[in-house]
């Protein structure tokens, strides 16, 4: 007797041991004996949108990581300046010990890097290189642009855009720049797309690597290495951010259209961006849980640039309180949308009609916002400043069904725990 | 020769219980027994529960009849964990899942006279259970799937501090106060199958619990080895708050219970009982869902020496109850029966023992097709230092 309820007790505690895990299974007698489900969604579209605007010029003066040289007369002329502020006067020869002075240059190239993807024409065109440099105030557009003139040409390619590969070199003068080696002087170089119509998009920048470039042999002897200029100026009183974006820039010699009345733009050349802030409810963004969080444009078609290549828009975050005004600088301080997960949006520019922005991401973080902190997004379009190509949407100044609007998609927060 | 063996298994049992407790209480699923506030443990010992709930109104280390206390001269400290096995059936749909409680901890001390203190700590009602449900909601007039996850986790527990009095041997007499305080903590996960245009929706919510209730008992033993017990439990107010707002208030059901003893035998123990409780006292405190229904239990059982070991008996265990659950959906009641078995082994001579049972519960409720049926394992040690 004992035997066999000793062996009982030290099989149940056992059991009772090995029931000391936990298991979480269930809803097989859902709905009947299951918790009351959340409350209903509530979907509301609201006219939320309480300031809207395009502001132009962007990106800023040379800080486009892209050099657009295009020369399409219906859409968009560009030139480009390259400055090499310190030339060398003096090289190694192979990489030796021994230095000598440059007193001669032989095969002398402007090589851009490309991106493929922004080539457009399939005639032949002529890229033209041109001595810019001058001793007026070279930060006046107009100044530069007076020097594309014949008498200041120093080189010249002609290649079909189309047909062209990764990177493209440009020969120019050896006597030019020879004679600014020999005067300790500087080599300003203005490029822009002549004799037909083409468009490249050159890279200027790649995280410090990957820009225009001058290349040139350092003595007529072709056995010494080619000496490589890499992009740099020098202004005046200046920050070096200034001195960056005056390495390599980008002149339009034509411009997208403006906006017009009751339009927002996003894109063209130089590039719009466009600026909503809305007035949501209080009840909705701190006391619910928003599911949804659409931005509902009204696309009007557009004619301009490559209007039928769909195009990215791309969310940008205002992170500025109420006592920053000027949307120009809400704009230049907003962060990019990737950083508050809101994904970038493909459309294209000829197309119309309604198209969602999908924000919940950006929404959901409203609730911890400051108050002084305006709900609100911008767009960009992707490649800004390396493609002529814009949308256009309705603004709030349209006709009330062509507005943008904010549909909302958000769940009531409710307490539950009591049965 | 006590003292050795008795610290170690003092080292075991408490390594045991340790590593039961450590085990954070978590469940099972909408489930017949999880209902409302959930479902009633009864603070019942093992020794009680092994003997389907009839002893409770004697059982010293059970808190819930004050007069049992009364005539104990040894410090007693007691644990015990109680895990659930729980399968539940519905449209032919089996669910498993496990439980665990720590019911059940108490310490009595004797004092001069025939007086004797104790205080427990006892689960009163458990609401612990996770539901995953699929379906569709209703956005911009087009369902769209979802599932739901629903955790919920918590109790109201009873801690009672309680005195026993032995006036004479034949009549015994108790009172005991009791807090009531728990909370019930909740979390709600909704995610969308198009996650890239829905976000997930995790809402939380959290309620706690206080309340008091006042308890006497007595004990007169009849002759021809019959006793008589009875007690009752007076619910006082327990209210609800969210934060720092009450939310609603009810009273602590009061129960009465009646209890007959037999031991005319020599080493056997056998009882039935009967208890009401008025759980309709709680219905103000849960929302317009929660139904609560007054309920009737029934308890028979027995205990009765068995071989011995190191020279002290085993003590062997039967019952059986049938019990009426507090909470159910508007219209329906729910029932439980228990066939219940156990086993005291003492352990260290006098100085301490462990209790084990077994308890096999079948529940169902009335007009569902939905059945549920448990294994509850106790285990349960004390200590008599």
């Amino acid at each position: 007797m004992r035997g066999p309820l000793a062996l009982c007790g030290i099989l149940l505690a056992a059991v009772t041991a090995a029931a000391c895990t936990e298991s979480l299974e269930g809803g097989a007698a859902c709905p009947s004996l299951c918790p009351a489900k959340a409350e209903s969604f509530r979907d509301t579209i609201v006219d939320a949108v309480a300031l809207d605007s395009s502001v132009a010029g962007f990106p800023s003066l040379g800080l486009s990581p892209y050099l657009l040289l295009a020369n399409r007369p219906d859409t968009v002329v560009t030139s480009g300046v390259i400055r090499f502020d310190a030339l060398p006067t003096v090289f190694s020869a192979n990489r030796g010990t021994t230095v000598d002075s440059i007193t001669d240059v032989d095969s002398v190239y402007l090589r851009f890097p490309l991106d493929s993807t922004g080539r457009v024409g399939t005639t032949p065109v002529t890229l033209e290189v041109y001595d810019v440099d001058t001793t007026a105030n070279d930060s006046v557009t107009a100044v530069v642009r007076s020097l594309f003139r014949p008498d200041r040409r120093i080189g010249s390619l002609v290649f079909t855009p189309a047909a062209i590969g990764d990177s493209i070199r440009i020969p120019f003068s050896r006597t030019v720049m020879a004679a600014k080696i020999a005067a300790k002087g500087r080599l300003r170089l203005g490029v822009r797309i002549a004799g037909g119509s083409g468009q490249l998009r050159a890279i200027s920048f790649v995280n410090g690597a990957g820009a225009p470039s001058v290349v040139f042999d350092p003595s007529t002897d072709t056995i010494y290495a080619p000496q490589q200029i890499t992009p740099s100026t020098i202004v005046p009183n200046t920050t070096a951010d200034v001195e960056l974006a005056y390495s390599v820039y980008t002149i339009s010699d034509l411009a997208s259209p403006p906006p017009g009345p009751g339009t927002l733009v996003v894109g063209g050349f130089p590039a719009y961006r466009s600026y909503l802030r809305f007035n949501v409810p209080s009840r909705i963004t701190d006391s619910s849980t928003i599911v949804r969080a659409e931005v509902l444009f009204t696309q009007r078609p557009s004619s301009y640039g490559n209007a039928r290549d769909s195009v990215a828009l791309l969310a940008l975050v205002p992170t500025t309180t109420e006592l920053v005004s000027d949307l120009r600088r809400v704009l230049d301080l907003s962060a990019a949308g990737s950083f508050a997960g809101v994904d970038s949006t493909r459309m294209v520019p000829a197309s119309s009609g309604v198209r969602t922005v999908n924000i919940l991401a950006l929404a959901r973080t409203w609730r911890t916002l400051p108050n002084n902190v305006p709900r609100a997004i911008a767009f960009k379009i992707g490649l800004e400043g390396g493609q002529p190509a814009e949308l256009r949407f309705y603004s709030s100044e349209a006709a009330v069904t062509l507005r943008p609007r904010l549909r909302i998609t958000y769940l009531p927060r409710s307490e539950f725990a009591l049965p | 020769m006590i003292r050795h063996p008795l610290r170690t298994f003092a080292s075991l049992a408490t390594v045991a219980l340790l590593t039961t407790v450590s085990a954070r209480p978590l469940a099972a699923q909408g489930s017949i027994s999880g209902l409302g506030f959930g479902y009633p443990v009864g603070g019942g010992s093992v020794r009680t529960n092994g003997t389907g709930g009839s002893f409770m109104e004697f059982d010293a280390l059970t808190p819930v009849n004050p007069a049992a206390l009364g005539g104990l001269t040894r410090t007693v400290i007691s644990a015990q964990a109680e895990p659930e096995l729980r399968t539940l059936t519905s449209n032919g749909v089996s669910e498993n899942s496990r439980l665990q409680r720590v019911p059940l901890v108490m310490i009595v001390f004797p004092a001069r006279r025939g007086v004797a203190v104790s205080l427990s700590a006892a689960s009163f009602l458990d609401r612990t259970f996770t539901t995953s449900e699929t379906g569709a909601a209703q956005v911009d007039g087009a369902p769209v799937s979802t599932t739901d996850l629903t955790n919920i986790r918590g109790a109201i527990n009873d801690l009672r501090a309680a005195v026993g009095w032995q006036i004479n041997p034949r009549f015994r007499v108790g009172v005991g106060g009791h807090i009531y305080t728990g909370e019930h903590q909740a979390t709600r996960e909704r995610t969308f199958s198009d996650s890239l245009a829905f976000g997930n929706v995790l809402d939380s919510s959290r309620v706690t619990y206080f309340g008091s209730a006042l308890s006497v008992g007595g004990e007169a033993t009849l002759g021809f080895g019959f006793t008589v017990l009875a007690s009752y439990r007076h619910g006082n107010g327990i209210n609800a708050r969210v934060r720092d707002t009450v939310v609603s208030n009810a009273n602590i059901p009061s129960r009465a219970g009646l209890a007959l003893r037999y031991d005319g035998i020599a080493g056997s123990v056998f009882a039935v009982g009967l208890e009401k409780n008025r759980w309709s006292d709680m219905r103000a405190l849960g929302s317009a869902n929660s139904v609560s229904a007054d309920g009737t239990n029934w308890h028979a059982g027995a205990e009765v020496s068995g071989p011995r070991v190191r020279g002290l008996p085993m003590l062997v265990r039967g019952g059986y109850a049938r019990n009426q659950l507090p909470f159910s959906a508007v219209g329906q009641s729910a029932r439980e029966n228990r066939l219940t078995a156990g086993l005291g082994i003492p352990v260290a001579r006098e100085a301490a023992s462990l209790d084990l049972s077994v308890q096999r519960a079948t529940r169902s409720m009335t007009g569902s097709a939905v059945k549920e049926a448990a294994w509850l394992l106790g285990i349960g040690v004390q200590i008599r230092p």
